[in-house]
């Protein structure tokens, strides 16, 4: 018998919507497709953009004009956002909070997927960002309400980590 | 006609607009013609404005929207015109300021066919071309929203005011201007 008992993407999708998230932006990725299945059915917009640092970019403006965006991006993406992340979203005191697909790390079969998600975190710290892992479907609640908090109180970018593990258990 | 002729031409007809420029000329020009207006200059994350501008205009569908684009911008970027078609918010403006050459880095031609309106077409995008102040504010006037206008201009001096801005001041005046309080 299937369980009733929601995902921890659903469960992930709920913290972000009661914590106020008002639009999604997002360069699909397997591990954040049903998160955004369940903001869209909560009714948040799911934007699908081209680029990983555009995304960055709509998230940047929306913030700047009053509100609350989340942008969603595999691991790999956040290469491609350096910039956007450097000279505009920290410059400009824009916090708003980021998932991130961990991929290259345990249980990975692509070699290309390697050499960014050995880096993801030393890339986030050279840039002074704060990540924040979740490892456990159990922590869904703490870690998306932190991060929020974060966010919108501290007014910093606020990346949490969906690690291998959540699968792997 | 020079990029700071332009933008006043823009901000007659659209003078309540919320406005994001690109970094270099745009936010040079933008600050000269709205005497340091409360709008959205980016000193860098070159690629981003138009982005940044649909995010604004999503969360501000009421307002007007303009997006102030170099050429240069507007190509590394470009994935951003897929995306204005594709979200069509149905407030919002691109500007591309077309002079064939990234200015700020000393002038070195584009390199590249600057058919701006053309690839806004094929998107589906409203889309005109302007070379004169008076055809830009008829065409930032009529326009049907999403479009692109894109404006030629020849006299490529720079607009004065430095486009190194200072962020969090931009920022905090932006959103009290989104929010109707600045």
């Amino acid at each position: 018998m299937p369980s009733s008992e929601p995902t921890w993407q659903a469960r992930l999708a709920d913290e972000l919507v009661e914590a106020g998230v008002e639009v999604a932006t997002w360069v699909p990725d397997k591990r954040l497709a049903p998160i955004g299945i369940r903001l869209a059915e909560r009714g948040v917009p799911l934007r699908t953009l081209t680029r990983e640092d555009e995304c960055f970019g709509y998230a940047a403006g929306h913030r700047a004009a009053g509100g609350t965006p989340l942008v969603m991006i595999q691991c790999s993406g956040l290469g491609n956002s350096i910039n956007a992340i450097g000279s505009l979203v920290i410059p400009y005191g824009l916090g708003f909070p980021v998932v991130i697909s961990m991929r290259g790390t345990l249980g990975e079969r692509n070699p290309a997927q390697m050499p960014l998600g050995r880096t993801t975190v030393a890339m986030l710290e050279a840039l002074g960002v704060q990540s924040f892992p979740l490892s456990r479907p159990d922590a869904v609640a703490p870690v998306v309400r932190g991060a929020l908090a974060v966010a919108d109180g501290a007014r910093v970018l606020a990346p949490i980590l969906l690690d291998a593990e959540l699968e792997l258990t | 006609m020079n990029p700071t002729e332009i933008v006043r031409a823009v901000l007659r007809a659209a003078p309540g607009a919320l406005v994001v420029s690109s970094l270099g000329t745009a936010t040079s020009a933008l600050r000269a013609a709205s005497e340091d207006g409360p709008h959205l200059y980016m000193g860098g994350s070159m690629g981003t404005a138009l982005a940044a501008a649909i995010g604004v205009a999503e969360k501000r569908p009421e307002r007007q929207v303009v997006a102030l684009l170099g050429d240069g911008e507007t190509l590394m970027g470009a994935g951003s015109l897929w995306s204005l078609a594709g979200i069509a918010p149905q407030n919002l403006l691109a500007i591309v300021l077309v002079d064939g050459h990234y200015t700020i880095t000393g002038d070195q031609p584009l390199g590249v066919p600057a058919v701006f309106g053309d690839v806004a077409a094929a998107l589906g995008l409203a889309t005109a071309a302007a070379g004169t102040p008076e055809e830009v504010e008829a065409h930032v006037g009529s326009l049907a929203r999403p479009a692109l206008l894109e404006v030629r201009y020849d006299e490529r001096s720079w607009p004065g005011p430095s486009p190194f801005v200072d962020a969090p001041v931009v920022r905090w005046r932006f959103e009290r201007a989104a929010r109707g309080v600045g």
